[in-house]
C-alpha cells in the first residue's frame, strides 16, 4: 500500500470570476521511504497539490489516501488530528512562533497530540538536541539565525515522529551553504526512513531527491526515478 | 478517564499561558481593553452594592422604629368609599380596649407629638417631643441609657419630667451626664430624669434627636387645645409579641374600630392601621426597583466594555491569522482554535473584573465610612463579578473566537 495515493486530483480556483485549474487529474502514489522533489514554475499547481496531500487544502474533486486514510471522508477535527499524527510541516518562512522559546515552538505540536507538560518539554528537548540546538533551547526565534530557526522548525516537524515530512521551499530563505546543511539533515532523516516530499523550484535542492515529478499547468508532465547524487559520486 | 482529564486540564493550561503571552505582547493594547471591563465591573459591583446597603438602611430604621408592632392614627382612611367622618377619631379609650381585646399584644404605646424648645444655661435645642407611656419603651425599642425611663406614677402626676435622646443631651449639656438637672422646656422647669440609648440615623435622619414626656404632661402643657377630645390620641404603637400574624392583628383591630366608630359597610374609617411588615415590604419593594434602576445603568458601562473585547479580539484574530493557520497545519482542531481565543478573552475581562472588584470594594468602605451608607460587598458579590467577568468575556470573545476557529487552515496560512 502506498504511503501517499491521489487519484484524479483537480483542484479549481475562482479568481475574479473565472475558474481557474490548479491541478488537473493528478493520479500519483508514493511509497514508503521516498524522497521525492515536486518542481514546477510558479502557477505550475505544485503547491496546491502539496496542500492537498498535506490535507491543508480540500480537493475540488479526486481522491487523497494517507497511510490507507482516505481524507475525503474525513471532517475537520479528523483532518487536523491526521496531520498532527502523520505529516510534519516545514516552510519557507519557518514559520515560528516570534517571542516563543525554540523549545516552546517545538512542542506545540504536542499540546494538541494531547500531552502533558513534562512529555512535551521532554520530547521537544530531545528533538532539539537531535538537530544540534540543545545549546538554544530558551531562545527564540529572533536571536537564531535562519538555519538554527529552520532546524528548530525541522525539530518541530518530527517532534510527533510522522510518517511524512512535507516541505514547501524548505531552503527558499536561506544561503548555499546553509541550504546544503538543511538538505544533508533531509538526506539523513531520509535515511532513517522517513519519506520526504520537498516542494522547490531550484534544481540543485531537487538533485537530493531520489524521485522527482515535475508540474506544469496543474498537470504532471514528468515522474522519474533520479540517480541520486551521492550514488553518482561513489 | 483520569489521565483524560489531566490532559483536558492541561490543555487549558496551555491555552492560558499563550493567552498571558499573547496580552503581554500588546501590553498596553490589553490594559486599554481591560480598562472598559474594570470599570463596568466596578459600576455594576457599586450599584448592587449601594442598593442593597439601602435596603439595609430602611430596614436597620423600620427596626429602630420597632419590629412586629402596628401603628395606629386618627387619619381617614384613603381607601374606601363614603366618608361620615370629617377628620379621624382615635382616644385613650380605644387604646386601651385595643390592649384587652386583642390577643397576643406585648404592650401599647399611645402617643402626642408635639415640637418644643429646651434651654439651659443659656445654651438652647429645639426638637420634637413625644409624649409617652412606659409602654414606650417596651413597643418602640426604647430603653434609657442613663437615668430611668417615664414611670406610670409619672403619668398619673403629669410630672415636668424628661427623658433626652442622646444628640439632644449632647447640644445641651455636652460630655455632662445631665440626670438630674433642670431644663426649660417651653419656660416651665423640667426634671432630666434619663438619657436614650442611641438608635443611629438612618436617611441622614438623625433617631436620637428627640425628647420624651409623660402623655399627661404633653397634653396639659402644649397640645390639649389643638385636640378635640380630652383623652385625643395622635398615633398608637400596638406591639406584639414574636410569630404573631401581623395581618391578622390588624384585621382584629380593625373590626374593633369600625365597631366602636359604628362604621358600616364600605364606609371609610376615621383611622389607619399600618404594620411594620406593610412597611418592610413596601421599602423592600422601592429599594429593589432602585436597585435595579442603578444596576442597568451601570451595567450600560459593561455592556460597553464587552463591546471593547470583542473588537480587540476581533483585531487580534486578524492580526495572528497566520498563527491561526500554523496552529491548524500543526494539529489544532477548530475547538482548540476557539478555546484559545475563548481563554484569551475571559483572562482580559477576569483581570479587569478584578481590578473593578478591588476598586468597588475600596469605594464602597469610603462611602461607609465616610458618608455613613452602608455599602456591603459580600463574598458572593466578589465571586459574582469576577464569574460575570469570565460570562462577558466568554460572551463577547465567543463570536471572534468562533470566526477564528472557522479560518482555512490553508488561506489562514498564506494570509501576511
Amino acid at each position: 500500500m502506498a504511503l501517499v495515493e491521489t487519484r484524479d486530483l483537480v483542484k479549481n480556483y475562482v479568481l475574479g470570476g473565472e475558474t481557474v485549474r490548479a491541478v488537473d487529474g493528478v493520479s500519483l502514489s508514493i511509497e514508503r521511504g521516498e524522497y521525492v522533489a515536486i518542481m514546477g514554475a510558479s502557477g505550475s499547481g505544485k503547491s496546491t497539490f502539496m496542500n492537498m496531500i498535506g490535507c491543508l487544502d480540500v480537493p475540488t474533486s479526486g481522491e487523497v489516501r494517507i497511510d490507507g486514510i482516505a481524507t475525503q471522508d474525513r471532517d475537520g477535527d479528523a483532518l487536523a488530528e491526521l496531520r498532527n499524527q502523520k505529516i510534519g510541516f516545514i516552510f519557507q518562512q519557518f514559520n515560528l512562533l516570534a517571542r516563543t522559546t525554540a523549545l516552546d515552538n517545538v512542542a506545540v505540536p504536542l499540546i494538541y497530540a494531547g500531552l502533558g507538560s513534562e512529555d512535551r518539554r521532554a520530547k521537544a528537548r530531545a528533538k532539539l538536541e537531535e538537530m544540534g540546538l540543545g545549546d538554544r533551547l530558551d531562545h527564540s526565534p529572533a536571536k537564531l539565525s535562519g538555519g538554527q530557526q529552520q532546524r528548530v522548525a525541522i525539530a518541530r516537524a518530527l517532534v510527533t515522529d510522522p510518517v511524512i515530512l512535507l516541505a514547501d521551499e524548505p531552503t527558499g530563505a536561506l544561503d548555499s551553504k546553509t541550504s546544503e546543511d538543511i538538505m544533508e539533515i533531509f538526506e539523513t532523516l531520509n535515511d532513517q526512513g522517513i519519506t520526504i516530499i520537498v516542494v522547490t523550484h531550484e534544481a540543485e535542492i531537487a538533485d537530493h531527491a531520489k524521485r522527482r515529478i515535475e508540474f506544469r499547468d496543474g498537470k504532471v508532465i514528468e515522474d522519474m526515478l533520479v540517480a541520486h547524487r551521492r550514488i553518482v559520486n561513489a | 478517564m483520569n489521565g483524560n482529564f489531566g490532559q483536558k486540564f492541561s490543555a487549558w493550561i496551555v491555552n492560558v499561558a499563550i493567552a498571558m503571552t499573547a496580552l503581554r505582547t500588546n501590553l498596553m493594547r490589553s490594559i486599554l481593553t481591560t480598562l472598559g471591563v474594570m470599570i463596568g465591573v466596578f459600576a455594576v459591583t457599586l450599584a448592587v452594592a449601594v442598593g442593597s446597603g439601602a435596603q439595609v438602611s430602611v430596614m436597620q430604621s423600620i427596626n429602630a422604629l420597632g419590629s412586629n408592632m402596628a401603628l395606629i392614627f386618627p387619619q381617614p382612611d384613603s381607601e374606601g368609599g363614603r366618608s361620615t367622618f370629617d377628620r379621624g377619631r382615635l382616644t385613650m379609650r380605644d387604646a386601651n380596649a385595643i390592649k384587652k381585646q386583642i390577643s397576643g399584644i406585648t404592650d401599647i404605646a399611645p402617643q402626642l407629638r408635639t415640637s418644643i424648645q429646651l434651654v439651659v444655661a443659656g445654651r438652647n435645642a429645639s426638637t420634637s417631643a413625644i409624649g409617652a407611656t412606659p409602654g414606650y419603651g417596651k413597643v418602640a425599642n426604647a430603653a434609657a441609657a442613663s437615668g430611668r425611663f417615664i414611670s406610670e406614677a409619672d403619668v398619673r402626676s403629669a410630672a415636668r419630667v424628661v427623658v433626652l435622646g442622646p444628640s439632644v443631651a449632647k447640644k445641651l449639656f455636652g460630655d455632662y451626664d445631665p440626670v438630674g438637672e433642670t431644663v426649660r422646656i417651653n419656660r416651665a422647669p423640667f426634671n432630666v430624669i434619663g438619657v436614650m440609648e442611641s438608635k443611629g440615623s438612618s436617611f441622614g435622619n438623625d433617631n436620637d434627636d428627640i425628647a420624651i414626656m409623660p402623655i399627661t404632661t404633653t397634653r396639659q402643657r402644649f397640645t390639649g387645645d389643638s385636640l378635640s377630645g380630652p383623652d385625643d390620641l395622635q398615633m398608637l404603637f400596638v406591639g406584639f409579641e414574636d410569630g404573631v400574624s401581623l395581618p391578622t392583628a390588624k384585621r382584629e383591630i380593625t373590626k374593633l374600630l369600625r365597631e366602636r366608630y359604628r362604621v358600616r359597610g364600605k364606609d371609610i374609617n376615621p383611622f389607619t392601621i399600618r404594620t411594620t411588615e406593610e412597611f418592610m415590604k413596601e421599602s423592600a419593594q422601592v429599594t429593589g426597583i432602585f436597585q435595579i434602576v442603578l444596576v442597568a445603568i451601570a451595567s450600560i458601562s459593561l455592556l460597553v466594555g464587552g463591546i471593547g473585547i470583542m473588537n480587540i479580539m476581533l483585531v487580534s484574530v486578524t492580526e495572528r491569522t497566520r498563527e491561526i493557520g500554523l496552529r491548524m497545519a500543526l494539529g489544532a482542531k477548530r475547538s482548540d482554535i476557539r478555546n484559545q481565543f475563548l481563554v484569551e478573552a475571559a483572562v482580559l475581562c477576569v483581570i479587569g473584573g478584578a481590578i473593578g472588584l478591588t476598586l468597588a470594594i475600596a469605594a464602597g468602605t469610603a462611602l461607609t465610612i465616610y458618608a455613613d451608607f452602608p455599602v456591603p460587598i459580600g463574598i458572593g458579590v466578589g465571586i459574582g463579578a469576577i464569574v460575570f467577568s469570565a460570562v462577558i468575556g466568554l460572551l463577547f470573545g465567543g463570536y471572534p473566537a468562533i470566526r477564528a476557529s472557522r479560518l482555512s487552515p490553508i488561506e489562514a496560512l498564506r494570509s501576511e
